[in-house]
């Protein structure tokens, strides 16, 4: 057929067509300007960096404040800040990651350094530390190594923390019980958490079986570890112990029921043990003190945990690492640099993020912190520092959230009495074999 | 096309069809640039990237690489899902218990109130509106947190024990029970299928009540021998499209287990398993593999329940007459 009577003029065809295509491709320019934004961030000598963190108000407050000083410092950069509570971050970080949208710098912790290091999401490190835009020589070693993944720095610790066990001083006066102390033995503490229970009408401690970090201290305790490199650091006799200390734990009654372990088994600071009064004391970190401080009224004390704190280590509780994808990859380390070791920054930050990680800024603000919580971490984490042994523990390997989700799990079937301390450490060292992908 | 306009108009000369195309292109051409938006949103949010999922299930895909750093795995993600991952096959028995525990029940409520409510009287249409008030609540965050703390030691539902002298279990954190208390919170949601009933209900004539209220027979025999088989189309879409929802629960488990479907896996639904798999391990090409066989197994059973439709859905429009 003629095309003139199928379509009408060619003039007029075509005009059709591209009405058509422009109908169809004005929404695809639109989804792609709404995503390409980031590119012109920079025109006319201006840079947006993006940063990203988890945290309370409290950390965005000082954060915020920080970036302001540095924006003060340096007229050219300003920031896309965006932050959000611990649950569902790493969701998030992995769907920007997923979309080629990675923040610039973001907030990450031992949990995922590895997999988004190993998977080349962050930015190498150490070539910027050798010229010296980044600075980590005041870091003390063990806390600059806790960020080397595969001997590549893969993440600025932004702060120190370790074990802490922390406990409920009002509850232990008001019954006269005496104080736990850095140094107990394991079944010294539960002897005295027994007690606790029995005079305080109160569990004297949070079941630790399902946490990783008291495991991780028993380990060591024992001459093993969580992890050798990429292989387990533990067998099943080991787990078989642990998981009968605390079987034993709860036969004398130290701890609550297991519904309320199973509560108190949320990572989340709030839902802790200690600061929703269901037990004496909490399985935490040095630097989450204030913010359980925050959801009681009770006077707190804090120690290491039980056995030998020697084998505790300077822990970097998270860091700031930098996308390799970045379209402003050295003001990114840039800011980096000046969050680890500006002085007035330093100041503004405090130990939210745990302990500075530079040691000289350190000293200034234990010298003038005046929230007596953050100085009782301080002078706790001090004091243990001091002491701590040789050979920490390097970054944990890829998998390594899983190895804690499947030690929750396992520990609760022990905890609810579905499996024996021996099937239970069966199953552990078989799904966290599986879970780092070792032999 | 083409056929109706012959049909239409059969006695038009040859040289006026192309004329008559030429409109029924320009309408079409409207037609499909009105839809645009729709089909582009089809292609864009759901056809394309189901397909993209369905090469990613056999690829190790992270969302920390890209697409293209992915390398083909062949089938071992489908392979370690039939055989390897023991969380996998329980999840599959939590989700078929909740759907096989929770669809029944929540039709049998819906159809019940539905009964209840089909009767002329005051304030009839508030009642109504209270029964369907839970479900416009949604799969919603709030109304899970609230069902937490409903379903703990001291939570409301053991002080209303209390009151009989029964000392409540921790239901929501005792892996014996925690899944019922979410069978329990998805029963209440009854609502959308109790409007569809009442719809239903409606329908039905009411001659033959009254023809069987004149040959004596009992509420029983009129409910078991009229409105249920009047009724069953409604009861067949029902069904189809709660046992689908049935299998999608997610939002109140993630809730009530903190993401984690604990206590020990009791309330690890299959999709909340698919989420922490493929966000939470950043396994996205297992995740991918499971959900295509998730796909594939909800088809199935549809497919199933239609086959069944047969044997006890009355269409009246086949049978009268």
């Amino acid at each position: 057929m003629e095309p003139i009577t199928r379509g009408g003029t060619p003039a007029q065809r075509t005009t059709r067509r591209r009405l058509l295509a422009a109908a169809l491709t004005v929404p695809l320019l639109l989804g792609a300007a709404a995503c390409g934004g980031d590119d012109d961030a920079s025109s006319g000598g201006k840079t947006e960096l993006s940063i990203f963190w988890w945290g309370a108000e409290k950390r965005a407050e000082l954060t915020d404040q920080a970036l302001a000083l540095y924006t003060q410092k340096h007229p050219d950069v300003t920031f896309k800040k965006t932050w959000q509570g611990n649950q569902g971050y790493f969701d998030k970080l992995a769907t920007l990651t997923a979309g080629g949208n990675a923040p610039d710098i973001f907030q990450i912790d031992d949990n995922y350094i590895s997999e988004y290091a190993g998977r080349g999401v962050t930015l190498d490190l150490t070539p910027y530390t050798q010229d010296g835009k980044l600075d980590v020589s005041k870091f003390p070693e063990s806390l600059r190594k806790y960020g080397e993944v595969d001997g590549k720095l893969a993440g600025v610790a932004m702060g120190e923390n370790t074990q802490g066990l922390v406990y409920n001083k009002t509850l232990l006066e008001k019954f006269k019980l005496p104080e736990p102390k850095t140094g107990m033995s394991w079944e010294e503490f539960i002897n005295w958490a027994a007690d606790v229970s029995k005079k305080a009408k109160l569990p004297g401690t949070q079941d630790a079986s399902a946490v990783y970090q008291a495991l991780w201290v028993f380990l060591r305790q024992n001459g093993k570890d969580l992890y050798a490199g990429k292989q387990l650091g533990f067998d099943e006799a080991d787990m078989t112990k642990w998981f009968t200390l605390w079987k034993d734990a709860r036969a004398k009654g130290a701890t609550p029921t297991p519904d309320v372990i199973h509560e108190g088994n949320a990572s989340d600071v709030s839902k802790q043990l200690i600061v929703t009064g269901k037990a004496g004391t909490s399985w935490v970190w040095t630097n989450q003190m204030p913010e359980l401080k925050k959801n009681t009224e009770d006077e707190l004390g804090l120690m290491a945990y039980p056995g030998d704190s020697k084998v505790q280590w300077a822990r970097a509780s998270l860091y700031f690492s930098a996308f390799r994808g970045s379209k402003h990859k050295d003001t990114a380390v840039d800011v980096i640099n000046f969050l680890a070791n500006d002085p007035e920054a330093a100041k503004i930050l405090g130990t939210d993020r745990g302990l500075p990680p530079n040691t000289d800024i350190r000293k200034q603000i234990a010298a003038t912190v005046t929230d007596p919580n953050m100085k009782q971490t301080i002078a706790v984490q001090d004091e243990l520092g001091k002491q701590f042994g040789p050979n920490p523990p390097t970054v944990p390997p890829q998998g390594h959230s899983k190895v804690r989700s499947e030690l929750v799990r396992v520990a609760e079937e022990v905890v609810y009495g579905r499996q024996t301390p021996e099937q239970a450490a069966a199953a552990y060292v078989a799904a966290a074999k599986a879970a780092i992908g070792a032999s | 096309m083409t056929a109706s306009t012959l049909t239409r108009d059969p006695a038009a000369p040859a040289a006026h069809r192309p004329g008559r195309r030429v409109r029924r292109r320009r309408e079409n051409l409207a037609g499909y640039v009105f839809l645009s938006p729709w089909l582009l949103g089809l292609l864009g949010i759901t056809a394309v990237p189901m397909l993209i999922s369905l090469y990613l299930s056999f690829t190790d895909y992270s969302p920390l690489i890209s697409l293209s750093d992915a390398s083909w795995v062949g089938f071992d993600n489908y392979r370690r899902m039939f055989t390897a991952d023991q969380s996998y096959w329980h999840a599959v028995t939590v989700t078929i218990t909740f759907a096989l525990v929770a669809v029944p029940l929540k039709l049998a409520a819906a159809l019940g109130v539905a009964l209840l409510l089909n009767r002329t009287m005051r304030g009839i249409s508030v009642f109504r509106g209270l029964f369907y008030l839970p479900s416009l609540l949604g799969g919603s965050v709030a109304l899970a947190i609230v069902w937490v703390s409903m379903f703990n030691r001291e939570g409301a539902f053991n002080s209303f024990l209390a009151l009989f002298g029964i000392e409540g279990l921790p239901w929501v954190n005792d892996p014996d029970w925690a899944l019922y208390t979410l069978i329990l919170l998805a029963v209440w949601q009854f609502g959308a299928p109790m409007v569809i009933f009442l719809a239903g209900l409606k329908q039905v004539p009411v001659e033959l009540y009254e023809a069987a209220s004149v040959d004596g027979a009992s509420a029983w025999r009129k409910f078991a021998h009229i409105t249920l088989p009047m009724l069953s189309p409604v009861i067949f879409f029902n069904l189809v499209l709660e046992t689908i929802n049935g299998f999608q629960g997610f939002t109140s488990a993630f809730v009530l287990s903190n993401g984690t479907g604990g206590p020990v896996d009791s309330t690890l639904m299959y999709t909340l398993n698919l989420y922490i798999k493929g966000f939470v391990e950043l396994d996205m090409g297992y995740a991918s593999a499971m959900a295509w066989v998730f796909l594939l197994v909800i088809g199935a059973i549809t497919v199933l329940l239609f086959s069944t439709g047969r044997f006890w859905v009355h269409y009246s429009d086949n049978e009268e007459r």
